[in-house]
């Protein structure tokens, strides 16, 4: 358990969920304040205190909504948490922390094309990234549940 | 002087502030498709934009297609260099969905695959690094070399470059006493080879003026930028999911974490070394400790064919650095998704601003300094595995430089 | 220094015999547990068709046995898999999955062959054809 992890869950910017195998400690946000949050890290863990290692997208299509998880590694233990938040399915759109942190480049252009979540204020999202351009013609997100490809 | 008259100027030739160069899509330092469009200012390079898409194959799409079983095949796939690494993160986290453990030889067999894997990666993108900076007989005797590795990899696993060794609950060939004994010698070998590597890296000039202060990474920019494995390792951030995650067997076996502060391409290189040295270290020391206790190889016919629901996130420590996969279940016979960050694309895609102030001559040296993984990168659409595994195992060929691998004057 | 050290191992290799091996003329020792290509015996096969469905790469299809040929009780259907070599990617999950150990392997590397294409000129071999009349 991390202290400054702690804290920001009593000030409630965060909640605890539980875990994902193995033993990762998994918290929840709501999407309005994912900049704050990292901010907030930035501030009390310091630049080389963590590390993004990547984000994970999900269409949950029974819900209607798009899963995003944010793990991020505290140094120097290397203790990997999970910061989940849900956007809609229909208008996917989450502020994007990339003047925060730039590690969010690469996770956040690769969900942009594969899911179509828009991240409000990064300025290299295009398409294509990664896919076809006869997919990005068509208005296709190859890795939504209900995409044919 | 006669004839030396003042001119007014009347005319002004502008000169464009930015000369933009494409490097790729064809063979940019590496002999894998990637577009580096570099922007300079007579040599100076000012901007580089990395343009990406050129070889994806939707492995995840393809993944939620098909079993678990297949997955693992599948997975294996993404990447021809660290395909063991690949499989044995995604069979850690279905193992860790299903609740079963592999006996402990099987845990130890594990990482003798994974560490010969770590060997050759590290030594084949030190080879490269000798040919980009135009040091082509160094690269041909560390690329010799290399093939006890490859050897010793066909030996334990049964075949030099597809391992598929990872299964559910263990390992899928088991090692003999003799198998063991032909490995030490391999091993035995490569270490001196190694060693004296590792030395000419460091006095030869050649190699001291093309990578000393270039490319250079600050601890601080290294976690920002979210760079792993030797790249950070290099710009003194200590990130090891080895010794941190205490995966598999890495718990009961002694290692050191290379770390090194120069922070530039040379000591990426040089943090290569050392790690295929120190695994090197690790591969004697399964071959001394493997435990008898359990049975490594399990019977693949008797395997659960239940998957509950669950998630689990696995990391491991590849050759390029962390790579993550997070692998959902709902309960059918086919994932509900499959997640693959590799330690390329962080490497890669958020290294772009790395170049700046480099001379254009500089660019493939960082390049290569990052050991950029594209089919680890770019995972999309065409379902051909045959060519998935094709098109990367001939890296190691065609960086022998395609002219020359076919000339017969070459064996002279 | 280096550059005199480089400039000996350069010149020792001058001399020495050449690292590389003169392939088709001369073949490179592969280990006998290599995984080269395999094929069912369709003495021991029961037609189940199970590595068909596990192969990763759908490399497999199942095929009638000729009318000509015995084929043992077991294999009531008479079916029996036909393993495309330049779609198999050698994993050997067919051979591990099988429920009764039906395939035979081989160190055979060399498959850029124009004749076995597929597995099953060899599977046929082994089953004998009928006796005449």
């Amino acid at each position: 358990m991390i202290e400054e992890i702690n804290e920001l869950v009593k000030e409630g910017l965060l909640k605890e969920v539980g875990t994902i195998k193995p033993n990762r400690e998994l918290y929840e946000f709501s999407h309005e304040r994912i900049r704050e949050i990292f901010k907030q890290l930035l501030e009390r863990l310091g630049e080389k205190g963590f590390y993004l290692a990547t984000i994970v997208g999900t269409d949950i299509l029974k819900d209607k909504k798009i899963r995003l998880d944010y793990y991020v590694v505290v140094l120097p233990e290397e203790t990997t948490i999970v910061l989940r938040t849900y956007v809609d399915r229909d208008n996917p759109e989450i502020n994007s922390i990339l003047d925060l942190i730039p590690a969010a480049l690469a996770p956040e252009c690769e969900i942009h094309d594969l899911l179509g979540v828009v991240f409000k204020g990064n300025p290299a999202l295009r398409r294509p990234f990664f896919v076809p351009e006869e997919l990005v013609e068509k208005g296709i997100y190859p890795l939504r549940k209900d995409a044919r490809v | 002087m006669q004839g030396c008259r003042a001119v007014a100027i009347d005319k002004v030739i502008e000169v464009p502030y930015a000369l933009e160069i494409p490097v790729g899509p064809q063979h940019p330092a590496l002999h894998e498709p990637i577009l580096l469009k570099a922007y300079a200012d007579g040599e100076e390079v000012v901007k580089v934009e990395v343009h990406t898409g050129y070889n994806h194959r939707g492995i995840e799409k393809l993944a939620e297609k098909n079993s678990f079983y297949r997955d693992i095949f599948i997975v294996s796939r993404v990447c021809g260099i660290c395909n063991g690494v690949h499989a044995n993160c995604f069979v850690r986290a279905v193992e860790q969905i299903l609740g079963i453990e592999p006996s402990p030889r099987a845990k130890y067999l594990r990482v003798l695959a994974m560490e010969l894997e770590r060997m050759h990666s590290h030594m084949l993108i030190n080879a490269v690094m000798a040919e980009i900076i135009g040091f082509d007989s160094l690269f041909m005797n560390i690329m010799r070399d290399r093939e006890y590795i490859m050897k010793s990899k066909e030996i334990v696993t049964g075949n030099r470059v597809s391992a598929d060794y990872m299964i559910f609950g263990g390992v899928r060939r088991d090692l003999s006493s003799d198998k063991i004994d032909k490995l030490r010698k391999l091993i035995d070998r490569v270490i001196p080879r190694i060693k004296y590597y590792k030395k000419l890296f460091m006095e030869d000039e050649t190699i001291l003026k093309r990578l000393v202060d270039v490319g250079v990474v600050k601890p601080s920019e290294a976690t920002l930028y979210g760079l792993l494995g030797p790249v950070a390792r290099a710009s003194g951030v200590k990130i090891d999911a080895r010794a941190s995650d205490k995966y598999d067997a890495y718990g009961e076996i002694p290692f050191n974490v290379i770390v090194r502060n120069e922070c530039d391409a040379w000591a990426r290189m040089m943090v290569r070394w050392d790690e295929a040295l120190e695994s090197a270290k690790i591969i004697k020391y399964v071959l001394d400790h493997l435990p008898q206790d359990g049975k490594a190889v399990p019977d693949e016919r008797r395997l659960p064919r239940r998957f509950p629901p669950g998630e689990a996130y696995t990391r491991v420590e590849a050759p390029r650095g962390e790579l993550i996969y997070y692998v959902m279940s709902d309960g059918k016979p086919m994932p509900y998704r499959v997640k693959i960050r590799t330690p390329s694309v962080h490497n890669i895609l958020n290294t772009a601003k790395f170049y700046i102030g480099y001379s254009i001559a500089d660019l493939p040296v960082i390049l290569t300094s990052w050991d950029p993984c594209i089919s680890c990168m770019e995972r999309l659409t065409i379902i051909d595995l045959r060519t998935g595994e094709r098109r990367k195992v001939p890296m190691k060929e065609l960086a022998g430089g395609g002219k020359k691998w076919v000339n017969p004057r070459y064996s002279l | 220094m280096g550059k005199s050290k480089i400039l000996s191992l350069i010149l020792r290799n001058l001399i020495s015999k050449p690292a590389t091996i003169q392939y088709p003329r001369e073949k490179p020792w592969v280990e006998p547990d290599f995984r080269g290509r395999q094929y069912s015996d369709l003495q021991k096969c029961i037609g189940c068709g199970l590595c068909r469905i596990e192969c990763p790469a759908d490399a497999i299809a199942m095929k009638k046995i000729p009318g000509e040929y015995e084929v043992p009780k077991k294999n009531a259907r008479r079916l029996f898999p036909v393993i495309d070599y330049m779609k198999c990617v050698y994993c050997y999950r067919c051979v591990t999955v099988c429920p009764v150990r039906a395939f035979t392997t081989t160190n055979y590397f060399e498959l850029a062959d124009t004749q076995h294409i597929t597995s099953e000129e060899l599977s046929l071999s082994t089953l004998k054809k009928k006796a005449e009349g």
